[in-house]
Order: structure tokens, then C-alpha cells, then sequence
């Protein structure tokens, strides 16, 4: 512009030259007004050179509002795109995405894992993309030669689906080999799958999960209703911490070892063990044979396995006498040198009772205990009469359902009239049936000094491993409890009583037998038992209770042919404590006295 | 006002830049975090499969049949007695 200045003032030599220098308005000024007296010789020059410079104006600040709007619309635009980032594109997914859970591990008392989520590949395939239906199923039997062709047949025939599951949690390595075989439609989607590293150790504790990791059994479903598990989208695994069991695992792999042991020695069909915290009911181990194998889904159905010590209830004979006799020591009417005439025929509603080794002339009731005296203890129960026993019974919650953090208990089967004959019976642990570890949180309050026992399987629970934190419920006096202890002891070591076998050197070990025949169709069958013992150790202060049961033994040449819980419960309860004494860390302790 | 603008486009200029290299910066320190988040997301997983191998190899049962091909067995009562003398000071071995 101040070129073609200028040349205009060099045309018109007329015009000073500093004129244009120092101001260049006036310089165009003049510029214009000689270029419009050529052009429109009839207008005034003046207006003509002042449309002309509002022209030139319009002209630049039309040109600097276009310039300034295509640098806006780039710095809008540059902005626009390092506010949203980069647009991921998402790939239509071809499946609904499944929900599956992240669940935190489960770890014993010591921290030691018992269940934990790892991730795992499932091979998935678009129906409608698959060509050859046998390629896919012959590709796929030649890693799992145990597929079923007809299950993957069906789940690729429906093909106007674009999804379909046909094998769920496979290793790395597995999918790796099936990646090789190179199977067209398909592709790998890693889930989270429930791993149970211990096998069937404790597997009726921890329960069970199904194909999505949701729990429906045991410990499993507890953290589902506690809603410690987080529904994912995918294979983030938890970044909860870990639930801590009361369980110890080498407890709970002795008591295993040595149930399965006592299986094979008596011929029994089944067994049960738990050893609990008496004071606090903290389950140290709990086991039912046949295991469990959480990871197994076809076991799961399989009514042999079931778990005998929370979902069946059993009449668990004689170690009921124990609960007689804490009432009526409890009531005051007797005490442990009462005695007590059990020689005389004793007839209720028609039935007699009788007992297998009639002592022959009056018992204490100390003796009755280590007799196990049907006789003795019917009259104590009579003594008491069917109320006082429901309401005892009652109080030591023997006749409501319980539950565990593991789910419900099975509810106790109570008689339908309770009157003199049931008060009997239930006297020697017939006619009322209870789930085992039922009996054992019972049998616990009757050897602690007295107090309500609550069985937990979380070792930080409210009641566990910290008592005095919560309000101690008294269900008997701590003179009884006393009195029964001393009774379980002399039980097992006096060498009179029932449960001599079950001594272990070097602990003092209090136990009460129970052989209870096993109600069938019909009535009893014969010589089919249930043979218990429920022991306490050790027994100067007693800190543990256990309750052994074997279902349906067998007499062999070592029990000499009997079934009597006295020579297959105790010797197996015998060896599970001195197995587990070192591991509670009680031997040491109790001959270092 | 020519000056003006000219610096007013460098300027511009300058910022659209400036704010291009930032943004593609950031978009790679995001794929950056992106990809240390899938490592530590496969360190995690390997963490969680390696916990289960270990709890494997270290079932009780396991171990139990090690140890006792190398002759040992759980501890029985007579292997454990009390301190002949409980006070240190009346050590009947002396020094």
C-alpha cells in the first residue's frame, strides 16, 4: 500500500512528498480525489474520496473478520479435539456382554489361600459366520477329547445368533493349543473362573460358585449376601481383601485324613468332625466325608456328599446324656454322688426301658454318665418332666434352627407331642435329631463354664477370637459346667467309663459316647449306627470341643466285632486330637506343667 | 495495524501449534498409561494364578507325603516333655 503510494504521489509531482511520509491518510486522501475527477467528473471530490476510503475500509475489515473466523473454527477445532480425546472407535460387540463377579479370595486363620479368582480364557464363536460345524467340533476333540460334539453341535445351530459359549475357563496353555488348530468363527474371551487350590479340603465350608463366579453355596454365597463381590465386565479380578475363615487348614487336613482313616478302618459309610473354640465357638475345622470338591460341579449333586454336620440332623444317642445330666445338675435336684436306683423295671407309656449292661444295683449319677445308663438317665429326665427339658433344651438352642455364616443349619427335628416317652428318649438322644454341629455349639456351653456358645467360620467375627467384646450369655451355672467336666474326664480316664479309648498321653481329654441306631423306614434297622463321641480338651480348662461322628460302621476284628461308638468314635477322636494338639499348640504346654 | 496483525497470525500460529503438540503429547502419555495399566493388569492376573499355584503345591496333603518320605511324621505326645529345670540360673549341665 505505501508502494502504490508513492507511485500515485510520484505521478502528481505537484503533491509534497512529506505530505505522504507523514501522514498517509491524507496522501490517499489526495490520491483518490485525482484518480475521481477523472472518473466522475460530476461529483464534489470531497464526497467522492469519502465513499471511496469507507469502501477500503469495509474491504480490510471484511478480510480480517474472514481470516479471523477460519483461525477461530481451527483454534475451536483444536480445542474441540484435545477436550474429547482420541475418539475410540468401539467394536460392536457381537454378545451380550456377560456379567460375570469379582469375588476376594478366601484364606484360612493363618492367611493361607482356600479360594481365589483367576483369569481364564473361554473360546466363543459367531453361529453365523461358522461354515463347517464338524471342523469346529473335530478341531475342538482333538485338545478336549472330553467334549460333547452334540452339546457344541446345539450351540452352534441356531444361526441367525452371532454368539455362542463353547468351552468356558481353559487355561493359557489350552488355549494356546486350540489357537493353533486355528478354528475360523471363534476368538477367546477371558473370564474370571473360582480356582479352589486345595481340592476337597474344606470344600463343604467354602461351597461353591456357578459359570458366572455368582456363589451359591457355603462361604461363597456369604460374601454374594454380605455384597463383598462386585459385578464386572470383564476380567478385573477384586481389590478387596481377603476373608479371613476361622478354619486352619492343616486342622481341618488332620481331622480329614484321620476321618477317612476311621472310614476304612470301621467300614463306615460316611463321618463328620469339627473341633470348635469352646469359648468363643471359632470352628477350627469341620469336615464331612465324603468330600466335597467345591470345583467340581458334578458332585455337587450327589447326596452322599453332602455335608452331615450342617444339612443333616441325626439322632445322636447317648452324647445327649450329657445335656440330661447338666439339666438336672443344673435344676439342683441332684448332685454328681446323688444316687440313684436304676435297678428297678422302668416302664413309660407302655414301653420299657432297659439298658444294654444292666449295672445291677443303684448308680451315682457320676456313674450313670460313665455307665451310660438309659435307665438313669430317663429317670432324671422324668424327674425334671417334658417342660423343664423342652425349655433347657431351648436355652442351649438345641430346638431352633441355626444358621453359620456357611448358610442355615438343618432345623432340628423335634417330636410332634413331647410327653413322658419323648422326655425319655430324647433323655439318650432318641427322638430328637440335630444337626452335629448343633450338638457340638451346645456341648460347648456345657464344658466353658456355662456360657452360649454362637459357631462362627470367620475368624474376625463379632464372637470370634475376642471374647469379652461382647456380652456373654450364661445358659448354665459354672458349677455344672464344672461337675460335667469332671465327668467327661473321668469318662476317658478313669478307665471305668465308656471313652477310654479315646485317652491321648499327655492331654487330659473329657469325652461322652454315643452309639444311636439308625431310624429307617419301619422303624430302627437293625445294627445300623450312628457311633459319635463328643470330647472336650484339655480338660483343666477346657478350650476345645469336638464331635466325631462315623455313619453306619461296621464291626470289624479290631472293635472285636462291635459297632459301639467306645470302640471306633473314641479311639478316631483319640487320634485326631493327638494329631491336632501340636498344631493348637497344646502338648507342649501341658507337660511343660 | 499490519504489525498488529502480523504478530495477531503468528500468534495464532504459534498457540495452534503449541496446543497441537500438547494434545499430541498427552495422547501419547495416555496410550502410555494405557499400556502400563495392561501390564500391571497382566502382572495382576499372573499374581492371582501364581498365589493358586503355590496354595496348590502346598496342600497339606502334599506336603504331607513329602514329608514323610523324608521320615517325618506329625509330632506325637512323647516327643515333647517339660524342662527338667524350669530356672536357667540352677542349669544342672554348668558352664
Amino acid at each position: 500500500m505505501a508502494v502504490s503510494n508513492r507511485t500515485g504521489v510520484n505521478a502528481h509531482p505537484r503533491q509534497p512528498v512529506i505530505d505522504v511520509i507523514i501522514t498517509p491518510g491524507l496522501a490517499e486522501e489526495t490520491l483518490s480525489r485525482t484518480r475521481a475527477h477523472g472518473r466522475h467528473a460530476h461529483d464534489t471530490p470531497e464526497l467522492t474520496a469519502l465513499a471511496e476510503r469507507r469502501a477500503s475500509r469495509i474491504r480490510a475489515l471484511l478480510a480480517i473478520a474472514v481470516m479471523g473466523l477460519a483461525f477461530l473454527s481451527v483454534g475451536g477445532q483444536l480445542i474441540r479435539v484435545a477436550m474429547k480425546g482420541q475418539s475410540q472407535q468401539q467394536i460392536a460387540m457381537s454378545a451380550p456382554i456377560a456379567t460375570a463377579f469379582a469375588r476376594p479370595d478366601i484364606v484360612d486363620r493363618n492367611g493361607r489361600l482356600l479360594a481365589g479368582d483367576i483369569v481364564m480364557q473361554s473360546l466363543i464363536a459367531d453361529p453365523s459366520a461358522v461354515l463347517d460345524v464338524d471342523e469346529i467340533v473335530a478341531k475342538l476333540r482333538k485338545v478336549f477329547p472330553e467334549v460333547n460334539p452334540d452339546r457344541i453341535r446345539e450351540a452352534l445351530a441356531d444361526r441367525s445368533k452371532k454368539f455362542a459359549w463353547l468351552r468356558r475357563g481353559m487355561s493359557d496353555a489350552e488355549a494356546e493349543l486350540i489357537n493353533h488348530q486355528g478354528l475360523p468363527a471363534t476368538d477367546f474371551r477371558p473370564e474370571l473362573r473360582r480356582s479352589y487350590p486345595l481340592g476337597r479340603t474344606a470344600g463343604h465350608v467354602l461351597g461353591f460358585v456357578d459359570i458366572d463366579n455368582k456363589g451359591l453355596a457355603g462361604i461363597e454365597a456369604y460374601l454374594d449376601s454380605r455384597e463383598k463381590v462386585e459385578p464386572v465386565h470383564g476380567p478385573s479380578l477384586s481389590a478387596r481383601p481377603p476373608l479371613r475363615l476361622s478354619i486352619d487348614i492343616a486342622v481341618q487336613y488332620a481331622i480329614e485324613e484321620e476321618l477317612a482313616d476311621s472310614m476304612r478302618r470301621y467300614q463306615a459309610k460316611a463321618a463328620s468332625g469339627i473341633v470348635m473354640d469352646a469359648n468363643t465357638g471359632a470352628i477350627l475345622a469341620a469336615a464331612s466325608l465324603p468330600a466335597l470338591d467345591p470345583g467340581n460341579v458334578d458332585e455337587r449333586f450327589e447326596k452322599t456328599r453332602i455335608d452331615r454336620l450342617t444339612s443333616g440332623t441325626y439322632e445322636l444317642g447317648s452324647i445327649f446324656k450329657t445335656i440330661t445330666l447338666a439339666m438336672s445338675l443344673d435344676s439342683g435336684k441332684v448332685r454328681p454322688d446323688s444316687v440313684i436306683d436304676v435297678t428297678k423295671q422302668l416302664e413309660v407309656d407302655g414301653y420299657p426301658i432297659r439298658d444294654l449292661h444292666p449295672p445291677g444295683r443303684p448308680l451315682t449319677v457320676g456313674e450313670i454318665f460313665l455307665k451310660s445308663s438309659n435307665v438313669g438317665a430317663a429317670l432324671l429326665a422324668l424327674a425334671e418332666g417334658p417342660d423343664n427339658q423342652n425349655a433347657f433344651l431351648t436355652r442351649l438352642g438345641l430346638t431352633t434352627p441355626m444358621a453359620t455364616e456357611a448358610g442355615a443349619v438343618a432345623a432340628p427335628s423335634l417330636p410332634a407331642r413331647w410327653g413322658d416317652i419323648e422326655t425319655v428318649t430324647i433323655a439318650y438322644g432318641h427322638g430328637l435329631a440335630v444337626a452335629p454341629i448343633q450338638f457340638a455349639a451346645a456341648g460347648a456351653a456345657l464344658v466353658n463354664g456355662g456360657y452360649k456358645v454362637t459357631p462362627t467360620f470367620l475368624r474376625d467375627s463379632r464372637n470370634a477370637d475376642q471374647p469379652g467384646t461382647t456380652v456373654r450369655h450364661r445358659v448354665i451355672r459354672p458349677e455344672t459346667s464344672r461337675a460335667i467336666g469332671e465327668m467327661m474326664l473321668a469318662n476317658v480316664a478313669s478307665g471305668a467309663g465308656t471313652g477310654t479309648r479315646a485317652r491321648v498321653p499327655g492331654i487330659s481329654v473329657g469325652g461322652k459316647t454315643g452309639t444311636a441306631e439308625i431310624a429307617g423306614a419301619g422303624g430302627y434297622r437293625d445294627r445300623s449306627v450312628i457311633s459319635s463321641f463328643f470330647a472336650a480338651f484339655p480338660m483343666e480348662n477346657p478350650r476345645y470341643v469336638s464331635l466325631v461322628s462315623l455313619y453306619e460302621p461296621k464291626g470289624t476284628t479290631e472293635t472285636g466285632g462291635e459297632i459301639t461308638a467306645g470302640r471306633n468314635a473314641a479311639p478316631a477322636t483319640s487320634r485326631i486330637i493327638a494329631r491336632i494338639a501340636p498344631l493348637l499348640g497344646l502338648l507342649a504346654e501341658q507337660n511343660a506343667d | 495495524m499490519q504489525v498488529l496483525t502480523t504478530i495477531a497470525v503468528l500468534a495464532t500460529l504459534l498457540s495452534a501449534f503449541a496446543l497441537y503438540a500438547v494434545n499430541y503429547e498427552t495422547r501419547g502419555l495416555a496410550e502410555d498409561v494405557r499400556k502400563r495399566e495392561q501390564i500391571i493388569d497382566r502382572a495382576h492376573r499372573d499374581i492371582a494364578i501364581l498365589k493358586a499355584e503355590r496354595a496348590h503345591l502346598a496342600r497339606p496333603e502334599r506336603i504331607g507325603e513329602h514329608a514323610r518320605r523324608l521320615g517325618l511324621m506329625p509330632a506325637t505326645a512323647d516327643q515333647f516333655t517339660a524342662y527338667p529345670n524350669p530356672d536357667p540360673l540352677q542349669s544342672p549341665s554348668g558352664r
